[in-house]
């Protein structure tokens, strides 16, 4: 084999503490190097005409690139090597930015950590053989999971994009969290007028299929050909009749369950329609409160309907589709403020969250718009917020910034003094994060214009006095404690990964992050991807998000699937896991533990059984590879054999202690 | 009727079904017994057990995968087979098991240890309950049972065989011990006294593979990664440093799956103590994963599985 190595100096970034003629010079002594030289960019364009040049002089048949990372440049390489006429397998790379120059100081002892990097390439290379990949077709057709804003924005751009969609929805209305907003920050304009219009487009769009009160069930295939089952759960209506007319709801005589849309500040009946820019705008029943699903006794709701679209006895349904990409949108939800001992617990029914406080500003919550409290329903007049409950704090397993607390804490403080001119705000803060276009100056106007009095530091405890909290924390600017009588608490939560949500991660085989958020690819370059090919990310479920950032996020997703689903083919990575049949015993191990369902019984000529990898559904994760224990299965460009040459090339065995 | 009488009755009314039952006979001498693969009821006559038939039979199980074939189980060997069912290497339908209740076998290290001198070829066995008295070179021995029975009877927890179409014999309690004082002292040592151990113990190992060869969970015979030469895991050459990674490659392949059946150790031609890293291992699975080989049908071994995340390990320790 006759290889080429090149020695990127990254300008100064590896030269500065790289001596990179010397690793060029070392290389050459490595077997089967014939040609080796060191270069200023060798992803520049004339860095690439180079490689190529040599391999076309010199007759490589392989190269190697010490340089950056191979998530920055490993394609770029592998293109170019193409280009010079070998198979793009026959390229490795050494990373001798991140791994060696920037991390070290040692000019000395970095230059000889280069060498042994770029040593472990050559060897690796020497067992590397061209790979092909295979071409497929796709499924003009994306699946949206969610119908927050998010998914409603990726719903919308792929179908006005001309593809199929299907969008699913666990609620029974599409919405998500910004629909149970009043005002939304900086621009304090309706969250419902915003919004809706967006709903009714993803209700009357022919391009679009809206399954609510849906989740996936089961999901298959991979990138391009992925086959979903969709679990559609039983609502008792028919929704293909059901108008929406409300008439049932009005009837039904056990309307005394929390109505979780107005986050329990309320009832609702057990037959209902969350709330009236619902889209879909049909009923459903709640199989836990209806007396005729719970007691077999009522049945009002079904004389009642005109349309006759009521069904006690409706059962869950099954959806098959396919779909060639999936945007996963499943939001966030509100962190469980009850772990905090000093907010009471729940036994102050003056102390509300956020999301609740938004429902008494909206004039369609439960109030009608009027801020009343939940014990007395007496208007309050001093208001205490605190932010950060549930945010930046490790000893609840919360040690992020949930990012838009502080601004909608300004918002909503900014609302308060519109709704009751005579009352006070109080904010018990942090810090204030207020990075974003016009968010700042919003914040600022909270306390300049609207007198909110922000204080910063945490609340120790909360108690009754008479009728009111009294709230007590420190003022670590001043350095004193403060205490203020406060009619209305509401705690500012912080946003958590949305219940359900690592085992729809299972199902897609993406991985949420330590928080339960889901990892995008790369958190710079490829923040809508994920490391399931096909699957994108948008919104907060990818960690908290406010709403421009959640839409700019959707329509990234919806132009990587229009990107993806515009090629008529794709390549499969040929970095998959291949068995040895005759190695093979048939025990089935990498079957059992293949996180991606690639891999199938088959049975060979004499009838053994035998595993086989199935090419376009295997990512090339090798963990078979490490289950098996005769190393039957391998993985493609990562053999045990090329791994072993790569650690033998950086501890030699000592061949020699036997015969000393 | 004995159990031994109870045992042949018991194979002879289902030996019409089956190709072959295996269970033991005397081998060379009278201390020591060695395999019987029973096809007439002429075999039969041949069969012993008790505290000399040590060998675990469910070794021999993969190998006759295809067959109908029954065996005869100890407590410890009962394991290996389920643990072999549970990895679905042989078929339960194939297979008829005869257990056993089982008091202890004897060590033939601990017995050539104790022996005056080396015992050749033994002229006479005499067995009691407690006592085991040998002849060789006209001399005889008494031994007591306690001090020459293997180690894994010394912490027995499952005396009596797990898995049975057949059960024999009177059901045995399992013993209060549950820690060998060789394996708290082989713990006890530092990394360096560890290390300095295998160093020495390693450089005895002649690479016979006895050690694979008997044991039940190591089913990929040919294809065992230590004498394959792609993908090329070990060289050949006899150092310590070598014949350690292969002891830490079966180890690896045989976590979660060991059964503590001691036979590696037992076919051990140079006495390497290789329970040591077994009982190790099985201790970490047993502390992170609460998994026990061959207790329980239809358990998975936690290495065969894929989880996002797993109860036993903290992996968000920030
Ligand atoms: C009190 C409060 C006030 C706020 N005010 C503002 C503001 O003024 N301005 C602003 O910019 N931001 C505000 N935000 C933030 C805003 O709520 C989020 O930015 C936005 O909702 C994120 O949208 P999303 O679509 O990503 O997630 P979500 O709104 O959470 O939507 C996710 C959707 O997915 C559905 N879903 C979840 N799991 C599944 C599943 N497994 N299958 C199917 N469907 C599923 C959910 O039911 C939901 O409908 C506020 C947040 C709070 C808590
Ligand atoms: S683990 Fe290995 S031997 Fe077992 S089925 Fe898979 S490839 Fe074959
Ligand atoms: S490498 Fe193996 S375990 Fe990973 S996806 Fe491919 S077949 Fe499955
Ligand atoms: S490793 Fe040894 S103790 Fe464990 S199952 Fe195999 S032979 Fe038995
Ligand atoms: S039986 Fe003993 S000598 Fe033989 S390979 Fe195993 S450890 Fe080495």
């Amino acid at each position: 084999m006759r290889i080429g190595v090149f020695i990127c100096h990254c300008g100064s970034n590896i030269a500065g503490t790289v001596d990179c003629p010397k690793v060029a010079a070392k290389a050459l002594t490595y077997p089967d190097v014939v040609f080796s030289t060191d270069t200023m960019y060798a992803c520049s364009e004339p860095g690439q005409d180079g490689i190529i040049a040599a391999v076309k002089e010199q007759q490589l048949d392989g190269v190697v690139v010490a340089s950056c990372t191979p998530r920055m440049h490993e394609q770029t390489f592998r293109r170019a090597v193409e280009r010079a006429g070998l198979n793009r397998y026959m390229f490795e790379m050494a990373n001798i930015r991140e791994h060696v120059s920037w991390i070290g100081k040692i000019m000395e002892d970095n230059t000889i950590k280069a060498q042994e990097l770029v040593r472990m390439a050559v060897e690796k290379l020497r067992r590397n053989r061209p790979l092909i990949p295979k071409r497929f077709e796709t499924v003009k057709r994306v699946l949206v999971i969610g119908g927050g804003v998010a998914g409603i924005q990726a719903a919308l751009d792929c179908a006005d994009g001309g593809q199929e969609v299907v969008l699913i929805e666990r609620e029974q209305s599409i919405g998500g969290k910004m629909a149970k907003l009043d005002k939304t920050f900086p621009t304090v304009d309706c969250s419902s007028c915003v919004l809706g219009p967006k709903m009714v487009d993803i209700a009357q769009h022919p391009k679009i299929t809206l399954y609510a009160c849906a989740e996936v069930e089961s999901v298959g295939g991979y990138v391009g050909n992925f086959h979903i089952t969709i679990r559609r759960k039983a609502t008792y209506v028919d929704w293909n009749v059901c108008n929406g007319c409300g008439l049932c709801l009005e009837k039904c005589p056990s309307h005394k369950h929390p109505d979780p849309f107005n986050e329990n500040l309320c009832t609702a009946p057990s037959i209902n329609i969350p709330f009236p820019q619902a889209i879909p705008k049909k009923a459903a029943i709640n199989p836990q409160s209806c007396l005729k699903l719970t007691q077999g006794k009522c049945g009002i709701c079904a004389t009642v309907c005109p349309l006759k679209c009521i069904d006690y006895e409706q059962k869950d349904e099954l959806v098959d589709v396919d779909v060639g990409a999936v945007i996963v949108a499943t939001g966030y939800d509100l962190f469980d403020w009850h772990k905090y001992p000093q907010y009471g617990q729940g036994r102050y029914p003056d102390i509300i969250t956020s999301m609740q406080y938004e429902r008494l500003l909206s004039a369609s919550g439960p109030t009608g718009g009027q801020i009343k409290r939940p014990s007395d329903g007496k208007e309050p007049k001093n208001i205490v917020f605190i932010q950060c409950v549930g945010s930046r704090d490790r000893s609840v397993d919360r040690p992020y910034c949930s990012g838009f607390c502080c601004m909608y804490t300004a918002k909503q403080a900014i609302l308060t003094k519109d709704h009751l001119p005579d009352s006070q705000s109080f904010v018990f803060y942090m810090d204030i994060r207020s990075p974003g276009k016009l968010y700042d100056e919003f914040t600022r106007r909270a306390m300049e214009e609207y007198g909110a009095h922000y204080v910063r530091g945490r609340v120790s405890m909360i108690y009754p006095q008479d009728d009111k909290l009294l709230v007590r924390g420190a003022d670590t600017l001043a350095g004193t404690q403060v205490e203020v009588q406060a009619d209305l608490v509401v705690l500012a939560v912080g946003a958590e990964a949305a219940a359900g949500a690592a085992q729809l991660g299972e199902k897609l085989r993406v991985c949420p992050d330590q928080y339960g958020f889901f990892v995008e690819s790369h958190p710079k370059l490829k923040p809508v991807e994920t490391n399931t090919a096909g699957v994108y990310l948008a919104g907060a479920c990818q960690g908290p998000k406010d709403i421009p950032a959640s839409v700019s996020q959707g329509s990234a997703a919806a132009a990587k699937v229009l990107g993806l689903l515009s090629k008529k083919e794709l390549e499969s990575d040929p970095a998959v896991a291949r068995v040895n049949q005759p190695r093979c015993v048939g025990c089935g191990k990498c079957i059992q533990t293949c996180p991606f369902g690639a891999i199938k019984e088959v049975a060979d000529r004499f009838g053994n059984p035998k595993a086989e990898v199935i090419d376009t559904v295997c990512q090339g994760c090798g963990i078979c590879t490490v289950t098996c224990p005769q190393g039957a299965i391998q993985l493609e460009h990562f053999t045990d054999n090329q791994i072993l040459a790569e650690v033998q090339a950086l501890c030699p065995p000592k061949i020699f202690a036997n015969y000393e | 009727m004995s159990p031994l009488d109870d045992l042949k009755t018991a194979i002879k009314s289902r030996l019409g079904e089956l190709d072959c039952v295996i269970g033991w006979e005397q081998g060379y001498d009278q201390l020591h017994a060695t395999p019987l693969f029973i096809r007439s009821e002429a075999d039969l006559d041949r069969l012993v057990i008790g505290p000399l038939a040590v060998h675990n039979l469910a070794t021999y199980l993969p190998g006759l995968r295809g067959k109908k074939v029954g065996i005869i189980v100890k407590g410890c060997d009962s394991r290996s087979v389920i643990q072999l069912l549970n990895e679905n290497l042989i078929t339960r339908d194939d297979l008829v098991v005869f257990g056993l209740c089982c008091s202890g076998v004897v060590s033939h290290r601990k017995i050539r240890a104790a022996l005056p001198v080396d015992p050749g070829f033994v002229e006479a066995v005499d067995l009691s309950t407690d006592t085991l008295s040998i002849t060789a070179s006209g001399q005889t021995t008494i031994l007591h049972m306690a001090d020459i029975a293997a180690d894994k009877c010394q912490i027995c927890q499952y005396p009596n065989a797990l898995i049975a179409d057949v059960l024999v014999g009177s059901p045995q309690e399992s013993k209060v011990l549950t820690t060998l004082a060789c394996q708290e002292e082989f713990e006890a040592k530092s990394e360096a006294e560890k290390f300095a151990f295998w160093q020495e113990t390693m450089s005895r190992c002649i690479r016979c593979y006895a050690c694979r060869n008997a044991c039940p969970m190591c089913v990929c015979r040919d294809f065992c990664i230590s004498t394959s030469r792609d993908p090329l895991w070990l060289g050949q050459e006899n150092t310590p440093g070598e014949n350690m990674m292969f002891q830490l490659i079966h180890v690896s392949h045989l976590t979660g799956r060991c059964t503590e059946c001691g036979e590696c150790e037992r076919a051990c031609p140079v006495d390497i103590p290789l329970l040591l890293l077994r009982r190790y291992m099985n201790k970490q699975v047993q502390d992170v994963f609460e998994h026990r080989a061959g207790t329980a049908l239809e358990q998975t071994p936690p290495l065969l599985t894929f989880k996002v995340e797993e109860e036993g390990i903290k992996e968000r320790g920030w």
